[in-house]
């Protein structure tokens, strides 16, 4: 499974190359990936789609570890970047630094967008550890740290109109339009660092999975490990949030598919979220470039479409039997 | 059948001590106080209550004067008749779905009426549609999806299931508005604008449409206040009593549904009005539907016109939209009650 989509994926990438605004023949792609002669469209293939297609890859791998850590950490199924917050604190804490440091170069933004991510993923953490909730509450809380924080987005946005305000306001609804070589490389080296200590973190998972007494008993030092693994999952959201917007639902989808595909146990299942969610947020990218060019369509929107019904379909379907015992 | 954890949901919040005499008195003097500090405030110094009182006594000649009767007066009284239409609709829905959360925005009306009406906007053929009955009718579709979702076919809601289906439903909403206006690039502005909920531009005409639907919404929320009543006690119990709840419930995501739906196609969507007041008018009136009905009507108005004067008020040099004030008031409530309720092992 895992090598299937590991082929799907570069398929996919390069068939993303042609789509867009101005069609491309397979000959001058080719021409200008190699760098042969004949003809070439070198500012449109390398500087224009190859980066934004890596960096759709590697934001949507990034995102769909992040859920599937979170869904594994909170132990709840409905659990995900967005569901919990996260999101929505990267996205102000990056639009209140844009607003007020205007002098902040991008690379830079990824620091702003992990503390905010930080703030809202520790508030919903706290509440957890404090109340003793009830795992399928913490949506709620998550939902409510979320809504209030949108509601802060809201204000910063009408609060700043003018001609600059129109790009954060793309930027929120996941594009990856307008990403180029240097997003692709302040960012990537970060999430790749994350994603191999979190494939490396697998296995210690898989341990506490069988429950937090005997993970404890194997020798996992169960505390210091969930705090090790909640942080990077946070990091890992947060800093796609800083270069590519919220795209939602990645986070909540990739983990439930790969484990229908490959089975719970994370040594397999994280790596195949992983390309999973690399898979989807290419495909949403090329498909909002496809549909209607020049037109392009953000990722995120299309994503949310698709990861909304995906939900619905989860509620509907994997609660009715837990519904059951809580009423008892 | 019943779900024993919802049932103090309804019945605990508990009336105040107060006199009944004292209470009017400061509903009154809220609204009264609310309604002059929006209407004397604004763009223009010299409008003012001088002027107010003499629009009242039927003179209109300066400029002074006219401002007052075709800017100030409709906005200040449409920023009332929202309230009572927002408030009116989150206490039908609270009521039916027995769940303190439930309200137009959550459970995905807001999202589902601006699909509505961006539909209107894109697709010619529909034109003939007035906006508001294409939003009513979305939202409408949207909060039966959620319901359906909830479980209202197997004749009980689950709680959880409701807040969390609203969400993804209002989610898919929201993501098809965005669709709507990256694809028709003309009408992304006017869009952006609106979906913040700003009263501003209202004229009397859509004071009109607002009124209406606020005494429609008065009067039917009002014949529904004694199944409301019994749909507290527990949906098995108000079906023993000869009362089917999924017919109740239907009625009311309808009712619902008109009022957010006009209010929307107003002003936009204005969120946690709908959530807000109807615990703020369980808090003053108790737990009776037949009371209810126009405490939370009041409570309403006076939230969103107090809203509206502050959105004048604030030190910016543009004015806030009357919909992020009420957010700004309405979320860090929303995160404390959940907070509250979560951590305290009540049932949500």
């Amino acid at each position: 499974m895992l090598l299937i989509l590991g082929i799907t994926l570069p398929i996919l990438m390069f068939g993303s190359l042609f789509a867009g605004a101005v069609p491309l023949q397979f000959e001058t792609v080719v021409n200008s990936l190699l760098d042969l002669n004949g003809p070439r469209q070198d500012f449109i293939v390398l500087q224009s789609r190859l980066p934004r297609i890596l960096l759709a890859a590697v934001t949507g791998g990034a995102l769909a570890l992040s859920g599937a850590l979170i869904q594994a950490l909170m132990r709840n199924s409905l659990a995900s970047p967005k569901i919990v917050g996260i999101n929505s604190g990267a996205a102000l804490a990056v639009l209140v630094t844009i607003f007020n440091v205007p002098a902040m170069p991008p690379s830079l933004l990824p620091l702003p967008a992990v503390g905010g991510g930080l703030l809202a993923g520790l508030l919903v953490w706290w509440c957890v550890q404090r109340g003793n909730v009830d795992p399928r509450h913490l949506t709620l809380v998550g939902l409510a740290v979320g809504l209030t924080l949108d509601a802060g987005v809201d204000m910063l946005l009408v609060a700043n109109t003018g001609p600059e305000s129109s790009a954060p306001l793309i930027w929120l609804s996941g594009s990856l339009w307008g990403r180029g070589w240097a997003h692709l490389v302040s960012v990537a080296p970060i999430l790749l660092g994350l994603a191999a200590a979190t494939i490396f973190l697998a296995f210690r998972l898989d341990l506490q999975a069988l429950g937090a007494d005997r993970a404890a008993g194997l020798g996992v030092r169960v505390n210091l490990e969930r705090t090790i693994a909640l942080l990077a999952a946070i990091a890992l959201a947060s800093v796609s949030v800083s270069v590519v917007g919220v795209i939602g639902f990645v986070g909540l989808m990739a983990p439930h598919v790969a484990s229908r595909l490959v089975g719970g146990r994370h040594r397999v299942m994280l790596p195949t979220a992983a390309l999973f969610g690399a898979v989807l947020t290419v495909g949403a990218d090329t498909a909002g470039r496809a549909i209607r060019p020049p037109i392009e369509i953000s990722a995120g929107i299309l994503t949310a479409l698709l990861g909304a019904s995906f939900f619905i379909w989860l509620l509907v379907t994997e609660n009715r039997e837990t519904t059951y015992d809580r009423n008892q | 059948m019943t779900q024993p954890s919802q049932l103090q949901t309804i019945p605990s919040s508990r009336a105040t001590s107060f006199p009944v005499a004292t209470r009017w008195a400061v509903i009154g003097t809220l609204l009264g106080t609310g309604m002059l500090a929006s209407l004397v405030t604004g763009g223009r110094d010299d409008v003012g209550l001088a002027a107010f009182l003499e629009v009242m006594s039927g003179e209109h000649g300066s400029i002074a004067q006219q401002t007052m009767r075709d800017i100030r007066l409709p906005r200040t009284l449409s920023a009332a008749l929202l309230g009572i239409n927002l408030g009116l609709a989150g206490l039908v829905l609270q009521a039916v779905t027995r769940n303190p959360l439930a309200s137009p925005t959550i459970l995905g009306i807001n999202q589902g009426a601006a699909l509505g009406i961006v539909v209107g906007l894109t697709v010619p053929t529909l034109g003939f549609i007035p906006t508001w009955t294409l939003a009513t009718g979305f939202g409408f579709g949207a909060v039966s999806a959620t319901f359906a979702i909830a479980g209202l076919f197997s004749g009980r809601l689950d709680s959880m299931r409701l807040i969390l289906g609203g969400v993804a439903v209002g989610a898919i909403g929201f993501s098809a508005v965005r669709l709507g206006y990256t694809l028709e690039d003309d009408i992304a502005r006017d869009v952006v604008r609106w979906t913040v909920g700003d009263i501003a531009d209202l004229r009397f005409a859509a004071m009109m449409r607002l009124a209406l639907s606020a005494g429609c919404g008065l009067v039917l929320a009002g014949l529904l206040a004694h199944r409301l009543n019994l749909m507290a006690m527990g949906h098995a119990v108000s079906h023993g009593l000869g009362v089917d709840p999924r017919r109740t419930l239907l009625q009311a995501a309808a009712i619902a549904a008109v009022l957010a739906g006009v209010s929307i196609s107003v002003t936009g969507p204005i969120a946690f009005v709908g959530l807000v007041c109807p615990h703020l008018a369980r808090w003053l009136a108790g737990p009776d539907h037949r009371r209810l009905v126009p405490v939370v009507a009041l409570v309403g108005a006076i939230l969103t016109v107090w809203a509206d004067a502050l959105s004048k008020l604030a030190p910016q040099t543009e004015e806030v939209p009357v919909g992020i004030v009420v957010a700004a008031i309405g979320a860090p409530w929303l995160l404390v009650t959940v907070l509250r309720r979560v951590t305290g092992g009540h049932a949500i």
